[in-house]
């Protein structure tokens, strides 16, 4: 009530702005995203206010999760390119030939209100700034019942043999201790990845120079083994292969599963509410998948919005960015969100008390999501494939890692990337 | 007693026994189970009884090792080399690290770093003067501390009060670690309250607290627990038994002997036991090959006795199988047998595909085959109608089925038994051919139909008879009394004698329907097959038909369709009575003014020394109503209306017909609608005789025939007719092409040797075409006229205009020679036809031999009436005696009655003729009887007679048999 009390006067003075604009009625921005995206509240409150404070109209562009990076990337090939164009993070961003299509924004007044951490996933391999981040910043980690753990007398892992043995013990008393949710769902293994690339950076330029791949790499081949291995335990249950993105709360908020791997923000956007176990039940230790003793997180999964720069509507979508990167903008759309801090002068937030309890591990075991977003032709997608194939039994994990290597290779030379 | 024995008792008692050995088998393995369950507890507690003991060995060890440090240390002059001493114990001792502790809890490694380390002990430690064990977290890392009261010292500048060396959980790990146990074994020292201190799981200590975990992860109850707990406190050994998820697991705890840590090993049940239960297993495989080997044995001993009973049981069943196929098969009678409850078909005579034309194989697929085989709509027995016989019981019906291979139809009586064949119900069902026994009912209800008919036809026909014969009988005695009593009145005398005669005629009609239908019946008829002329029977019918059909006015016409052979072999006799009874009935009974047409056809035959004809006789008169059709040719059986009860009749002409056509090879049929008219049909087969010769056409120089016709068809048929003679046939269809013809002809000097002309044609007719002919040819050319019409009335005007014969249509080459013969013959011979004179039998004496009385006295006056005398034989001895004693001469001519007593006519005859009288063999001798079918006369000629004569006799007859015997052909002999 007392938010509404503030937020009246507000939308009284935008409202007031927007009339005095109404000469420039005419332009209308296209917005390209998925759907999912695009109706988070955030989103659709950053668009209402635009609209009503500036006169101008957003034509949005929404597209199915499972299609849109095919969609998108055959309308850039046919030049139909939007005025605005949502993408997470800088991953994955070759297909759209970002020189030709967007402005780099170092040089935007705004760029002083991100945080350090946010910016960081938009800047492209030169240090460009690509897009405004503007989104849930969360932690991904590995988030564990505590509840569960705290009954059964168990304490969170600290190294990856104590996780191996919570996996155990867990599966032991008869819990799925993982829920990993092979249909579909692309960023598990990133996780893991991410020490290998980001601990030694010469791994990273060495495979993006393709010099060396997967195979050449000790710590991917025992990732992949370490997940065959989980699975054949059955410490990912015995219907993960169908468990997709809608069945991970379901798990979770059921207590069917004790741990996943996911971020903050999720248990504030997707995790039922009438579940047996509610956020509060959950907390946060370190991904473990065998790549690093101590286990890692990975930082927010950002999605930002890029500008085309052969838009007819170039300025008026920069001035949109602009405007979505003022505090009294923001601060009213992610008024009450579940999010790390995008922008300096975030304030309306909340953050998580998951995150904030971690927080001594997160800062010893954080790493920037590295493994999706600076691997040429990494695809989180081409990944799942690989490990499909090795769940049902149709390679081994060899096989696996030579069809990630594969995948990879393929999609960097459809780019055109020097050294493929 | 057997079949109890074997149905109850022997399976019971197999029960028993082996209840009895699984009983014993269960006791005896949880007997072992037990015991070996105690030997690996105690095994298990012996192992961590020494694993405890250990423990404390090392416990009392690290504590050794400080209590000598201290005292290292309180001597040690120079600081820098305890980091180098305490480096090398750690490698020796395998510690972590040593720490100085000062009395602010404040600890200095050896190389100068200070922590501060939270010991609960620390009271224990600091101002009981007591070594300590206790767990710590240094940089989130767990690790056990043993620590000792140290005399107050100073280094680096730290003031410590206490030593301690820590361990990691991985350091001590291996102490507490055992071999036993495959490795499952997972070992905890705790505090009293659960709290783990140290543990030997593979990648550390992950639980806060065990006891917690027990609680929430195994079946131990409460009670159970709150058990447990006691024990901890009261440091008091224990061994529990419970499941964490899904394995068994053994749980040993003991007092370490310091404070109240516990020893707490955690051992999967099977793996604990896995040693003895090896053991175990091996003596329960053994057990179990043995009882096994002997089971088997036994199997294989009942399984060869069984086989072999079975061999034996297959083979005798094979053998009865192969039986009852051999026995079905030679019998024809089909068994059927099938499950009681899904009506599985178990069992099918093979037979069945002999006697339905379906084979076993599809029979036993789908039994419902065979109503396919059932004639009509019938249903055999119903699988409803099983279903409801009772045990033992059973249900029948007949149906008619058709072999579908033969179409051959039989009767079968479907019997359907319930049965129960070794306590398995069965339905078997039999169908018996009742073909015979159905063809005998049928034939038995037939014959009597029959009869019943028969005698009602008869009773009838009596009935009738009697109506009819005493209607002309009343007639005939009531006028002979009339006559006696007008006998001198010469106009009522002639009156009375010609309806007497007639009433008499009708009479003697009856009688010879009578006794032609008892003769036919009784299957004494026979054929006089003999060569006959088609043209002549046609004329005799129409001379005999045609004044009955203008008596009424009736329209009477014979077509022929086609052209027929003219001479044919058969029984003209026959012929002529199965059509004069057609036609005499179509002339009954139809109306005055009506029409009857007479159609004759040859049909296609392919034998050709047979021909085939078709006689149609058709009248539009009252017609037949459909139910009167179908038993018109029963004998006696008269169409009962109005009308025809008023027509006379003896209700046998058609069945006498349509015997006398069965006789002949034939077959008739009727169509008739009520008031429309009727169709009688008759087919009938003849043997052709040899064609006759052709060259008589030319001996009587006629090679040339001008036929004139309006119908074209006509003179088509003609040519065909004559194509045969060798006769130059030419055709026109007009009076004045005729003429044309002729003449043409005539002036060529090739005249026409005869000219036929239609009388009716349009334009000129026939008698104008004649007369123009005459005038313009002037030529002896015979000129005939064709017609279909009574030529009486314009026969002078005809030969007036030339014309020199008529022939009757339609045209037959046999009639037409016939015809025109006597034009190219001498006149002489066309004095051929028979004559007889009244008087031939005058001055005659005749032999009579007659038994009845009255009819000799009848022939007596009538042969007295044409001038003859007679002697009268009252039988046939008597009469032979008189010939025998006769002088010879004497008698002109013996008239036999075949039937009397003492000798017959036959034998009297043959006496005579093998008699010596001079005249015995030359004698004429005529039968007099009123058997007057072919074989009476046959009989008559075999027995050495020369004529017959039916009774009652004619005296035309008589004079034309009495003129062929004496005049024409003489006396011969007869023998």
């Amino acid at each position: 009530m007392r938010k509404r009390a503030i937020l009246l006067p507000l939308t009284a003075i935008l409202c007031l702005t927007g009339c005095s604009n109404s000469d420039r009625n005419d332009i209308t921005l296209s917005i390209m995203g998925k759907q999912s995206d695009l109706n988070k509240s955030y989103m659709t409150s950053i668009f209402q206010q635009y609209e009503e404070e500036t006169g101008n109209k957003l034509r949005i562009i929404a597209y199915e999760d499972t299609e849109y990076e095919s969609i998108a990337s055959a309308k850039f090939e046919a030049g139909d390119v939007p005025d605005v164009f949502l993408h997470f993070n800088n991953a994955d961003l070759n297909r759209f030939n970002v020189d030709e299509n967007f402005c780099y924004l170092n040089d935007q007044s705004w760029v002083s209100e991100l945080s350090e951490g946010a910016k960081a996933y938009c800047l492209d391999a030169d240090g460009n700034l690509l897009g405004l981040p503007f989104w849930e910043n969360s932690v991904s980690g590995c988030y564990y019942n505590k509840t569960i753990m705290d009954g059964l007398g168990m304490k969170p892992a600290t190294t990856q043999a104590e996780f191996d043995t919570i996996c155990q013990v867990l599966a032991d008393t008869g819990y799925t201790p993982i829920c990993w949710p092979a249909n579909g769902c692309a960023w598990m293994p990133q996780f893991g990845m991410d020490p290998i690339f980001a601990d030694d950076p010469s791994v990273l330029e060495k495979i993006n120079r393709n010099e060396i791949t997967y195979a050449d790499i000790p710590e991917i081949h025992n990732m992949v083994q370490w997940i065959s291995d989980a699975a054949e335990k059955g410490w990912f249950g015995s219907d993960f292969l169908n468990v997709g993105w809608n069945e991970i709360g379901t798990k979770m908020a059921s207590g069917d599963a004790v741990m996943t791997f996911i971020w903050d923000t999720w248990f504030y956007t997707d995790l039922p509410e009438n579940g047996t176990y509610t956020v509060d039940d959950f907390a946060l230790m370190p991904v473990f998948m065998n790549t690093v003793d101590g286990g890692t997180y990975e930082g927010g999964n950002l999605n930002m919005m890029m500008v085309n720069k052969k838009s007819s509507n170039k300025d008026a979508a920069l001035e949109f960015l602009a405007f979505c990167a003022e505090p009294e903008h923001y601060n009213i759309a992610f008024d009450g969100i579940a999010t790390v801090n995008c922008f300096v002068g975030q304030t309306t937030n909340i953050q998580s008390q998951m995150v904030t309890d971690a927080e001594s591990s997160i800062k010893a075991n954080q790493r920037v999501s590295t493994a999706s977003s600076r691997i040429i032709g990494y695809s989180g997608d081409d990944v799942v494939l690989a490990f499909d194939s090795m769940f049902r039994g149709n390679t081994d994990v060899t096989g696996c890692v030579e069809m990630m290597d594969n995948y990879r290779i393929e999609e960097a030379v459809q780019q055109g990337i020097t050294g493929f | 007693m057997k079949k109890w024995f074997g149905k109850i008792f022997l399976p019971f008692w197999m029960c028993i026994v082996g209840v009895i050995a699984v009983v014993t088998g269960c006791l005896y393995f949880r007997f072992i189970a037990d015991r070996i369950y105690e030997d690996s507890t105690s095994h298990l507690k012996e192992i961590y009884g020494q694993v405890n003991r250990s423990f404390g060995i090392f416990i009392e060890r690290n504590w050794g090792l400080l209590e000598n440090w201290s005292d290292y240390l309180v001597l040690v002059d120079n600081e820098d080399s305890v980091p180098e001493f305490m480096e090398e114990k750690k490698e020796k001792w395998g510690f972590s690290e040593f720490y100085f502790i000062g009395a602010d809890r404040t600890c200095m490694a050896p190389d100068g770093s200070v922590i501060t380390a939270e010991l609960t002990l620390w009271d224990e430690l600091m101002q009981k003067r007591q070594p300590v064990m206790d767990g710590i977290s240094i940089d989130r890392n767990e690790l056990i501390v043993f620590a000792v009261p140290a005399i107050h010292g100073t280094y680096r500048g730290f003031d410590y009060d206490a030593i301690a060396i820590t361990y990691t959980n991985a350091d001590l790990a291996d102490s507490l670690n055992v071999d036993a146990f495959s490795g499952k074994a997972k070992c905890f020292v705790m505090h009293e309250d659960g709290s783990v201190l140290l543990s030997t799981q593979t990648g550390g200590n992950v639980f806060e607290n065990y006891l917690v975990y027990l609680n929430a992860a195994t079946d131990l109850t409460d009670e159970e627990l709150e058990d447990v707990r006691n024990d901890w406190e009261n440091e008091t050994s224990g061994l529990l038994q419970c499941n964490i998820g899904d394995v068994s697991q053994c749980i040993l705890y003991m007092p370490v002997g310091y404070q109240n840590y516990v020893l707490l090993s955690v051992v999967p049940e099977d793996t604990m036991s896995a040693g003895f239960l090896s053991v175990q297993k091996m003596t329960a495989n053994i057990l179990l090959l043995l009882f096994l080997l002997v089971g088997v044995s036994l199997f294989v001993v009942v399984i060869i006795r069984g086989r072999s009973q079975n061999r034996r049981s297959r083979l005798e069943l094979q053998y009865r199988e192969r039986m009852f196929d051999v026995l079905s098969n030679t019998v024809d009678d089909i068994f059927i047998m099938l499950d009681h409850d899904c009506f599985h078909v178990d069992y099918v005579s093979p037979n069945i595909e002999r006697l339905l034309g379906i084979s076993a194989e599809s029979a036993k697929k789908n039994i419902r085959i065979m109503e396919e085989c059932v004639v009509g709509d019938e249903v055999i027995i119903l699988k409803a109608e099983l279903e409801k016989i009772p045990v033992q019981g059973s249900v029948f019906r007949e149906h008619e089925y058709m072999n579908q291979n033969t179409g051959e139809r039989r009767w079968y009586r479907i019997t359907a038994y319930h049965m129960d064949i070794q306590d398995v119900a069965k339905y078997i069902i039999v169908l018996s051919d009742r073909t015979r026994d159905q063809k005998m009912n049928q034939d038995l209800q037939e014959a009597l139909a029959i009869a019943r008919s028969a005698n009602e036809a008869k009773s009838s026909f009596l009935s009738n008879m009697s109506h009819d014969i005493r209607t002309p009988m009343n007639a005939i005695v009531g006028f002979s009394v009339l006559l006696e009593k007008d006998a001198d009145k010469p106009e009522k005398v002639r009156e009375y004698t010609r309806k007497i005669t007639a009433s008499s005629n009708h009479l003697l009609s009856l009688i010879n329907d009578v006794l032609d239908m008892s003769k036919i019946e009784s299957g004494k008829t026979s054929l006089n097959v003999d060569k006959f002329s088609l043209p002549e029977l046609f004329e005799e019918l129409h001379i005999i038909l045609d004044p009955q059909a203008k008596a009424k006015e009736q329209t009477f016409r014979i077509y022929v369709q086609g052209t027929l052979h003219e001479e044919l072999i058969g029984d003209k006799l026959r012929l002529n009575q199965i059509l004069i009874n057609l036609l005499s009935n179509a002339i009954k009974y139809t109306q005055v003014g009506g029409k009857i047409t007479f159609t004759i056809s040859e049909l296609p035959n392919p034998a050709k020394q047979f021909v085939k004809l078709r006689f149609v006789v058709q009248d539009n008169g009252m017609g037949m109503s459909e139910e009167f059709q179908q038993h018109i040719f029963a004998p006696f059986s008269r169409e009962n209306s109005s009308i025809t009860n008023k027509i006379q009749g003896t209700g046998l002409g058609m069945a006498i017909t349509k015997n006398l056509v069965e006789l002949m090879g034939g077959i008739i049929h009727v169509e008739s609608e009520t008031g429309v008219g009727s169709t009688f049909t008759v087919e009938l087969s003849f043997t052709l005789p040899e064609p006759e010769q052709k060259e008589k056409w030319y001996l009587h120089k006629v090679s040339r025939l001008l036929v004139a016709d309006d119908e074209e068809e006509i003179c088509h048929d003609i040519q065909e007719l004559m194509r045969d003679s060798g006769v130059e046939v030419t055709c026109v269809t007009s009076g004045a092409a005729a003429v044309e013809k002729a003449v043409r002809a005539h002036e060529q000097h090739e005249d026409f040797h005869v000219i036929l002309l239609d009388w009716k044609m349009p334009g000129m007719n026939g008698m104008e075409t004649a007369r123009r002919i005459r005038e313009q040819v002037k030529a002896d050319v015979p000129i005939l006229v064709l017609t279909s019409y009574d030529w009486s009335e314009i026969e002078e005007e005809a030969k007036a205009s030339g014309i020199n014969a008529f022939l009757a249509k339609p045209f037959f080459v046999s009639t037409f020679w016939q015809t025109i013969r006597p034009l190219f013959s001498d006149q002489t011979q066309q004095q051929e036809t028979a004559f007889v004179p009244e008087g031939v039998m005058k001055g005659k004496l005749f032999l009579v031999a007659e038994d009845n009385e009255l009819n000799a006295e009848i022939l007596t006056e009538m042969l007295h009436m044409e001038g003859a005398k007679c002697e009268v034989a009252v039988n046939g001895q008597d009469a032979a005696e008189l010939f025998l004693h006769s002088q010879p001469g004497h008698f002109d001519m013996i008239l036999m009655d075949v039937q009397m007593p003492v000798m017959n006519g036959y034998e009297a005859t043959r006496q005579i003729r093998s008699s010596a009288h001079p005249e015995a063999k030359t004698i004429p001798i005529a039968a007099m009887t009123a058997n007057t079918f072919a074989e009476d006369v046959r009989n008559a000629i075999d027995a050495g007679m020369n004529g017959h004569l039916a009774k009652p006799i004619n005296m035309t007859a008589v004079r034309e048999l009495v003129s062929r015997l004496l005049y024409t052909e003489g006396k011969g002999d007869h023998t």
